[in-house]
């Protein structure tokens, strides 16, 4: 999604968002990852007006004071950035990719269900059919990618082909490197 | 399944010599992630760069150990070097192997006078993004110093209203201090 991404040319504009509209996201982001309530407010001060950045592809992009938290494409739900879910690793639910699949995810690639099931690989079975994840790796404590669940855990393991996991956000890519100015 | 139980055990799975760092850690949210400066990731991931890149962040690294200290990292645990990995790595091009960001242009600051009409002129700034200036924030600043017009022209160039090169010289060394008077270039009266 943000493979090739940059300020100047994706993003349109730049709008600050009524609050009855910051009131919406904000339910909408709780009703996804419940497990962010109690840090909201210190994410999110309630005073703190947001604005969204509207860009190329109808993604939208969710900024607080000078920190990109969340972005969406569509009707997707809403994800937070690498950069959030690093200082808040808990708010997502974590699949974890073996070693050989690191260097491609940081290049951009979707997450193969032999990445998830080999052993060096931990595949979560909580998790839900079309969702959002936090993709972590084999030996390394933060996550390296955020990815949209493409098939159930329980599909993954046995089809064991093809791709389990959209990669929608990872390190290096254009919003990890997104500036803001105000 | 409550979070606080999950965590720490699979942090202390991955890394048993930081087992009081990750303990620490799951006390206080938000939690404090280190990034590489030059690669931007967290160290861990310098790993995965390009060699030339790579290069950089074990300099980074060498010359910053007592900063990584205090942060309470083991620098041994997040290692570059891997005689083992390296040989697995491919070689070649490929789809696996990230590149390495094009080089920054040469840093030289461009300051030039433009004339307006006969007795009246404006300033042109170039170069100061490749110091990574926030040029929105500089020319702003320019603007409330000079109390005058200035606006970001093009991607690297500010445009300030008025013939202000002496001013600005100082005002550019003041601010940015990693900005030296090598780097600046006045090219004096410039047609446009």
């Amino acid at each position: 999604m943000f493979r090739k991404f940059d300020e100047n040319e994706n993003v349109s504009s730049t709008n600050q968002i009524k609050s009855s509209v910051q009131r919406q996201i904000r339910a909408t982001i709780l009703q996804q990852m419940p497990k962010i309530e109690p840090y909201l407010q210190d994410i999110w001060p309630k005073k703190e007006s947001a604005r969204v950045m509207k860009c190329h592809e109808h993604i939208e992009i969710l900024t607080v004071g000078e920190e990109c938290l969340f972005f969406k494409q569509r009707d997707s739900p809403w994800y937070p950035t690498l950069k959030l879910l690093h200082k808040y690793p808990f708010i997502l639910p974590k699949q974890k990719v073996d070693r050989g699949a690191i260097k491609f995810v940081l290049s951009g690639a979707n997450i193969m269900c032999p990445g998830l099931t080999s052993p060096g690989a931990d595949l979560n079975m909580d998790t839900i059919d079309d969702s959002a994840v936090a993709v972590h790796a084999e030996g390394k404590v933060n996550a390296l990618a955020i990815g949209h669940m493409k098939m159930s855990p329980q599909k993954i393991s046995e089809v064991n082909k093809g791709i389990g996991i959209d990669t929608v956000h990872y390190l290096n890519d254009g919003l990890w490197h997104l500036k803001i100015v105000k | 399944m409550s979070e606080e139980v999950e965590t720490p055990v699979e942090e202390t799975n991955e890394e048993c010599n930081n087992g009081k760092q990750s303990k620490e850690k799951t006390v206080s949210y938000p939690l404090k992630v280190i990034y590489c400066p030059e690669c931007s990731l967290p160290l861990e991931f310098c790993e995965f760069m390009p060699e030339t890149v790579q290069v950089k962040c074990r300099e980074w690294r060498e010359n910053n150990l007592d900063i990584l200290e205090q942060e309470g990292l083991e620098i041994s645990s997040l290692t570059l070097d891997e005689p083992s990995g390296d040989k697995k790595r491919q070689k070649r091009g490929g789809r696996g192997n990230l590149k390495a960001k094009q080089k920054k242009e040469p840093e030289v600051i461009k300051i030039a006078k433009i004339p307006r009409g006969k007795r009246k002129f404006m300033t042109r700034v170039q170069g100061l993004a490749t110091f990574d200036v926030n040029m929105k924030k500089a020319s702003k600043l320019f603007a409330q110093k000079f109390s005058c017009g200035s606006t970001v022209s093009a991607p690297d160039e500010i445009l300030i209203q008025g013939d202000v090169t002496d001013d600005l010289i100082d005002i550019i060394l003041e601010t940015w201090n990693e900005i030296d008077e090598n780097h600046i270039q006045d090219l004096g009266e410039v047609k446009r």
